[in-house]
């Protein structure tokens, strides 16, 4: 019994004799509570300075922690939080104010697979807080990086709700493989860019309109070789980190979001009335020696009808989005639910955009080493499109060119159809019956979802895996009946109704697996080191049918077409295998480096380059820290960044390497027939990257200021060099040839006055040079659109950057005769394509946003300007709108009024000779200066005060009005110099023809928490 | 420690097991180039590719045939076609550079069967024999082709890349001599046919000795060689393997006809729909191109008799600059007669005329009128009654456009016999002699330096 005992003893004096070996020293007690509102501040780190002992605040706020002796120092972090050493002293029972910070250098930043506080970041990293948007009505968080941060460059390519937009970081690299920034979402590469199979003339749909951009927590922008490089064979164009929200260990609380609105185009098109139509069309006719009466246009009865067709098919669309999210959570759970709901109705007839998404993110500590957690995002679109840009069957881009002779409904208040003849024959289809009788049906649903487990072996040795999929499915659920171009006019697609139903599938499943170990050796060195090891496949399925001649209009699924004759399915795969590593090393929190690599192997390219190696290192040095600098008083912060590494692209599409042979079909049998040139060698393109900057902070906070310079070159350009079709191809896929981008980037943050009003100021400014260096050959290869008497549109140049125009060089109007006269080149006496030339380029010398927040009391107000300087607009439209005659079907931009008439007019608008193309030539007539400032939104807020939403039980409640895009500054004669269609196009960027310009929303929204 | 060493172990090992996986898929839509032609089952899809290829070529050729000449009109949006129509055309023409390619890319597919055909083993001789023969007939009828719209052109006699890719031009004559050599080289091995065949399909889709001297017939016939261009096509009509269809509508709207010697044939699935190279969709479907006047006139004369139903008139589509009048050569898809006859005996009796006219044999039943008259007869058009060598020949020519109009024909027949000045400077004002000859497509300029420019353009 005794012995018995004794083991007892014995056993319970082992068992507490760790925590009473601990448990020396003092054991201190508090809470952490904000100096804002005195609330408890969860999760906030406490740690002794100099050891790795330490511990967070619970829901409460409260803390226990055991300290060696009175001298100890704790020090407290939180994100958002200024940093906090306190001297114990005396005391065992330390309360602790925190104040929120305003000291952007001390927020926690995620660089892709790890963490850091922006103090310690050696790269150049932009970071867009959700602060920014939360009151603009954006459909894709793409749309939330315009004018926010300094190197990103974005434009809105259309007013299509969930629409595309055009993003690029630090210029474009690429002339074939994608330019589009890697995104990852919660450790994803999220599927980018359009999801959907069918053209619908240009404007493509968004892939990052399936999420809730008020569920994102943050977004980095990862921007330099040292940030991007542990990405590696995908980080060329630079790569966005997207975060989205968790759980907290607090009360449980809610937040309910409704906002309401109304969107209307920004600007309309000035086009000809029916009279001055009638008028100029007789004119042209007339130049051309022949009676315009013949050709039926007989004044007072031609122009008897006057359509406004703009009008006819536009509409102010209503806007709503709903919202409620849950967080909380305890020590062990945290938890974080969303659900919300919105639905946009586009300014064309019949085009809706609505949204539902739910998300549940998870985290749980099972033991003090394993933690384990999942995250799920869902999402299920409708989108209810209509045709646009370059088709004659489009809704906007039909309404603009329709002749204004004609009405959209007859006497009987019936649509006009295809082939009436009381409406306009082929290319004029009515845009009314256009936008009101096709059902362009697109179902998109999302599922990204991961789980993880992290187990840590010792203090700071972490073991994470993770498993992802990012799952995509489009189904596009199609009719157009017979009253409609398709279905109805040609025969040779529809005839009598034309279904489409098509499904594609993009799956990504990746398998993330992480080890990180920080240590410290001598207090002084600090190591932050990362190994890490990633498998991913992405699968493509896709299958479709076309039906036709359906037995009436009733019918409108393919079950009832007569003629089901056209369909297909395919799948694709590919495939990445990398392994990758992070050392990051300061001494003494002042001299700072981090070495980076990836290794990746990819499926895109040929056995022998399948591998690649993508490094970087970087240097900082915090001057800051030194202790001759603490004269300086007024400085807190300054670094001194430098980085120098290489990044990849692979995104080239599949199969490019191989030599192949696709099947084609003679008279009922099948064959083969040659598809692609091979290339064993080809391999990803690689960029050289170099980048140096300082961030600095002054005034505690008050003025901080980043800049960055770089030097970008990217070389073996995966390029489908055009060759002789004498080879029996067009084209070889090849490594050939060098890009350029060189720039500067400044932000400046200021808190100009911190009083009763706080006043804050925005800015950042980006310069990037972009240039085409070396290409297989000197000579231009021709991109964009089929140019009239000109090779095209676009053009690729050694020496001129990407997105640069091709056109003749427009001399003016010749007063004796009215017709244009172009610049001869060669000098050859007679003007042909050789005379073409460089004539414009669309990138602009100088992009930004400047953003001022004034509150005072419970109000707000924010003022958003973003804007673009020196890139040209080629404004294509016009090469229809201001046509010189060369058909008699389209109507005329008013700008025609200016035409040459008689002999001595001076203009700039060539005479209108019907059938006559010389003067309709692609030339520099239609380039403009495309320059703009916007005023891109406008928030007024007001909080309501706490004592009265306290009585409530609510936390918060903001109630706010915002307008986006209600000013612009142009000279750009057409109704945005935004647009571009080719929706992402890279050598065909700043294009506007026949696109449907950007909206202007207002919004007013009420925001409750409790 | 160690477990977790242990872990990652296992699972670095279970990654690298599904690297093959992950980092070598296979494409499921495309072949691999070294998997082409290299076994007996690989002949017959290779041999089909060749065919695809010549149906590639037909479009445009039937385009730069009809829409060069002098009989069309533009009523579209769509440049290429207005360039055609105001006779403007340029070097950036989209329809020169699809001709160009497609003549190309058959002339690839042959010399890939002429250099890849002779490693293959266990094949019959027979099935090596015509393949052989069909390759180097197509390569003859694109190099044909290429020859009398460009003029000089490169000879592109390998499959070789870097060969081809400065491969320079040579000289119309040459490149004829090869086009003859490959057509002789045919004709030795090309499979016979018989006037017991019956199979009207088979003898118009695929090459046999018949149809290999139809188009020895139209070479002489433009090399203005008299007596082998009447000689080839005698013994094409005399070979009853082809026979003219009694109503001239069948011409018009259906598909492989006892008439058709050549036809290459779509279905409905593989429609060429509203590409900018379908013949349907230019001149049915969007009505890209339209009669000329001029022609319409013409077509609906007395002399043209049945054939006038080539073309239809719709009252509705008629306002402006449009006549409303529509070619009927290519259909509707619905109609299914998207396919593209490229030769039919109607024109041998044509080339016998024009053949037998120029060696002054006019009359009799040997003689060109008696031809004229034999196809006026289906027509049911009045006889011509012509005797002066100057009247019959234009009346040819007058016949060609009643009876071959819109396949491919008008524009090399006036140049070939030096009408093409007089003729189309009258139809108009923007005519020039440069037009004569297409223009070399200025990507091609661009891409080989060794390529040099027709004159005028």
């Amino acid at each position: 019994m005794r012995k018995f005992y004794s083991l007892i003893c014995w056993s319970v004096l082992l068992a507490i004799l760790p925590g009473w070996l601990l448990a020396q020293g003092v054991r201190i007690t508090g809470r952490v509570t904000s100096t804002q509102d005195g609330q408890p501040i969860p999760g906030v780190n406490i740690v002794v300075k100099g050891t790795t002992n330490g511990v967070s605040t619970d829901a409460n706020g409260n803390y226990t922690i055991n300290v060696p002796d009175n001298s100890a120092i704790l020090l407290l972090t939180s994100i958002g939080l200024v940093t906090q050493e306190v001297t114990v002293g005396n005391r065992t029972v330390i309360n602790v104010q925190m104040q929120e910070s305003i000291n952007e250098l001390a927020q926690v930043v995620v660089t892709g697979y790890n963490t850091t506080q922006k103090k310690d970041i050696t790269g150049s990293i932009a970071s867009v807080s959700p602060e920014k948007f939360k009151d603009i009505p954006i459909a894709s968080f793409d749309q939330a990086l315009q004018g926010q941060a300094a190197g990103v460059q974005v434009s809105q390519s259309s007013g299509t709700p969930g629409g595309g937009l055009m993003v690029r970081i630090r210029g474009n690299t690429s002339i074939s493989a994608s330019n589009r920034p890697l995104f990852i979402v919660d450790g994803v590469p999220v599927e980018d860019g359009a999801l959907t199979g069918r053209d619908f003339g240009g404007q493509t749909d968004n892939a990052f309109s399936m999420f809730n951009a008020n569920d994102i927590e943050s977004m980095e922008v990862l921007k330099d070789a040292s940030a991007k490089a542990i990405y590696g064979s995908r980080a060329a164009n630079g790569v966005v980190v997207i975060t989205t929200k968790r759980g907290k260990a607090q009360k449980t609380s809610f937040t309910i979001d409704v906002q309401r609105g109304l969107s209307e185009i920004i600007r309309r098109p000035d086009l000809m009335n029916s009279s001055e139509l009638l008028e100029l069309q007789r004119e042209a006719v007339v130049n051309a020696g022949q009676d315009p009466d013949k050709f039926g246009l007989i004044k007072g009865v031609t122009d008897g009808q006057n359509t406004d067709w703009i009008n006819s098919v536009l509409r102010r669309g209503v806007f709503q989005q709903y919202q409620l999210s849950t967080r909380g959570g305890n020590d062990r759970t945290q938890f974080y639910i969303s659900g919300s709901y919105r639905d946009e109705e586009g300014v064309q007839l019949n085009s809706q955009f609505t949204r539902y998404t739910g998300q549940i993110k998870l985290d749980h500590k099972a033991t003090s080493q394993l933690s384990f957690g999942t995250n799920i995002t869902i999402s299920h679109v409708k989108n209810k499109r209509v045709k646009g840009d370059n088709f004659l069957d489009g809704v906007y881009s039909g309404a603009i060119k329709s002749l204004p002779y004609y009405s959209p409904y007859n006497e009987q208040g019936r649509l006009y159809g295809p082939n009436d003849p009381e409406y306009a024959g082929f290319p004029n289809f009515n845009p009314v019956a256009q936008a009101l009788l096709p059902r362009f049906n697109t179902y998109t649903d999302k599922l990204l979802a991961g789980v993880y487990a992290e187990y840590e072996f010792i203090q700071n040795l972490r073991f994470r895996s993770k498993l992802s999929i990012d799952y995509n499915n489009v189904i596009e659920d199609q009719y157009e009946s017979s009253q409609t171009a398709i279905g109805g006019y040609l025969e040779n697609v529809g005839g009598q109704g034309y279904g489409v139903f098509s499904t594609i599938t993009l799956a990504t499943l990746i398998n993330t697996n992480t080890l990180t170990y920080n240590f410290q050796t001598a207090e002084k060195h600090h190591f932050n080191t990362l190994l890490g090891f990633e498998v991913l496949q992405r699968t493509e399925r896709g299958g479709n049918v076309q039906g036709r001649l359906f037995a009436s209009d009733d019918f409108t699924y393919i079950n009832s077409a007569g003629i089901v004759d056209q369909g297909g399915s395919g799948v694709a795969n590919s495939g990445l295998l990398s392994t990758f590593g992070e050392l990051r090393y300061d001494y003494n929190d002042r001299y700072l480096a981090t070495l980076t690599a990836r290794y990746d192997g990819s499926s895109r390219f040929g056995q022998s380059r399948r591998f690649g190696v993508f490094p970087s290192a970087s240097v900082a040095w915090r001057l800051s820290g030194e202790p001759f600098m603490e004269q300086f008083r007024f400085l807190n912060e300054l670094k001194l960044r430098a980085s120098y590494g290489f990044t990849g692209n692979e995104r080239i599409g599949d199969f490019q390497f191989l030599g192949t042979w696709a099947s084609n079909t003679y008279s009922g049998a099948t064959g083969v027939g040659p598809a692609a040139l091979a290339n064993p060698t080809l391999q990803w393109e690689r960029t050289r990257e170099a980048n140096i900057g300082f961030d600095a902070s002054f005034f505690n906070g008050r003025f901080s200021v980043t800049v960055d310079a770089y030097d970008n070159l990217t070389d073996k350009l995966l390029f489908a060099q055009p060759i002789p079709q004498t080879t029996g191809f067009g084209a070889v896929q090849g490594n050939i040839g060098k890009v350029s981008n060189r720039g500067v980037e400044l932000t400046i943050s200021t808190v100009n006055t911190n009083s009763a009003v706080r006043w804050t100021t925005d800015l950042n400014l980006s310069h990037n040079e972009n240039k085409v260096v070396e290409l297989a050959s000197k000579e231009p290869v021709f991109r964009g659109y089929q140019g009239n008497g000109v090779s095209n549109t676009n053009v690729i140049l050694p020496g001129q950057p990407l997105g640069t125009f091709w056109g003749l060089k427009f001399l003016g109007v010749d007063p004796a005769t009215g017709n244009a006269i172009y610049d001869d080149k060669n000098g050859d006496g007679r003007i042909s394509p050789d005379d073409g030339q460089v004539i414009g380029n669309a990138q602009p010398k100088l992009y930004g946003g400047l953003t001022n927040k004034v509150s005072w009391k419970g109000i707000d107000l924010s003022v958003f300007f973003q804007g673009s300087y020196g890139n040209s607009v080629l404004n294509f439209t016009n090469v229809t709108l201001l046509n010189t005659g060369t058909d008699l079907q389209n109507n005329q931009s008013r700008q025609a009024l200016k035409r040459w008439r008689k002999e001595g007019d001076i203009t700039s608008v060539p005479k209108y000779v019907y059938q006559d193309t010389y003067n309709n030539y692609l030339s520099s007539r239609f380039l403009e200066d495309g320059s703009f400032i916007r005023l891109k939104n406008v928030t007024l807020g007001y909080n309501l005060p706490k004592k009265w939403v306290n009585k409530a039980k609510i936390t918060n409640t903001r109630i706010f009005a915002s307008a986006t895009n209600i000013w612009t500054l142009t000279r750009y004669s057409g109704p945005d110099p935004e647009v571009s269609t080719l929706d992402g196009s890279t050598t065909a960027q700043g294009i506007d023809f026949f696109t449907l310009p950007q909206v202007k929303t207002v919004i007013v929204g009420l925001s409750l928490i409790f | 420690m160690t477990q977790f060493i242990r872990y990652s172990l296992a699972i670095l090992l279970i990654s690298l097991a599904s690297c093959q996986q992950v980092l070598e898929p296979q494409p499921t839509t495309l072949l691999v180039d070294n998997l082409v032609l290299n076994e007996p089952n690989d002949v017959q899809p290779v041999r089909i590719g060749l065919y695809s290829a010549l149906r590639g070529m037909s479009a445009p050729n039937i385009m730069a045939g009809d829409f060069t000449a002098d009989y069309v009109q533009a009523n579209g949006t769509f440049t290429d076609n207005i360039e055609f129509g105001t006779k403007r055309i340029t070097a950036t023409n989209g329809i020169v550079n699809a001709l160009w390619g497609s003549i190309y890319n058959t002339v690839y597919v042959a010399n890939f069967i002429l250099e890849k055909l002779p490693a293959i083993t266990n094949i019959s001789d027979a099935t090596r024999k015509t393949v052989t023969a069909e390759a180097r007939f197509l390569r003859g009828w694109a190099n044909f082709i290429g020859a009398y719209t460009y003029g000089d052109i490169p000879r592109v006699t390998t499959t070789d890349p870097v060969t081809n890719r400065t491969v320079p031009r040579v000289a119309k004559a040459t490149i004829l001599a090869s086009v003859l050599e490959d057509y002789q080289a045919a004709l030795a091995d090309l499979p016979n046919v018989t006037s017991a065949s019956t199979n009207a399909t088979n003898n118009a889709t695929y090459l046999n000795k018949v149809n290999c001297r139809a188009a020895m017939a139209r070479y002489y016939l433009y090399l203005k060689n008299w007596v082998q261009a009447e000689d080839l096509s005698t013994q094409v009509i005399n070979s009853n393997v082809y026979k003219i269809e009694p109503e001239y509508a069948n011409v018009i709207t259906k598909d492989f006809i006892s008439e058709s010697i050549l036809e290459v044939g779509y279905n409905l699935s593989d429609d060429p729909g509203t590409s900018a190279t379908s013949l349907n969709n230019i001149l049915v479907g969007r009505r890209e191109i339209i009669p000329s006047n001029q022609y319409v006139s013409l077509m609906i004369s007395a002399e043209s008799g049945t054939r006038r139903e080539t073309i239809t008139f719709d009252a509705q589509q008629q306002r402006g600059n449009d006549n409303g009048w529509t070619v009927r050569k290519y259909g509707t898809a619905s109609e299914d007669n998207n396919n593209i006859v490229l030769m039919r005996l109607a024109e041998m009796y044509l080339i016998r005329a024009e053949a037998r006219a120029q060696q002054n044999k006019i009359t009799g039943a040997n003689g060109a009128v008696a031809d004229l008259n034999a196809l006026r007869a289906r027509a049911k058009a009045p006889v011509v009654a012509l005797t002066a060598q100057g009247d019959v020949l234009l009346a040819v020519e007058r016949e060609r456009i009643y009876e071959l109009s819109f396949e491919g024909h008008r524009w090399y027949d006036l140049v070939r016999t030096g009408r093409a000045q007089a003729v189309l400077s009258a139809f108009s004002p923007n005519w020039n002699n440069r037009f004569e000859l297409w223009p070399i497509p200025q990507p091609e300029i661009q891409q080989n330096s060794a390529l040099t420019q027709n004159p005028g353009y």
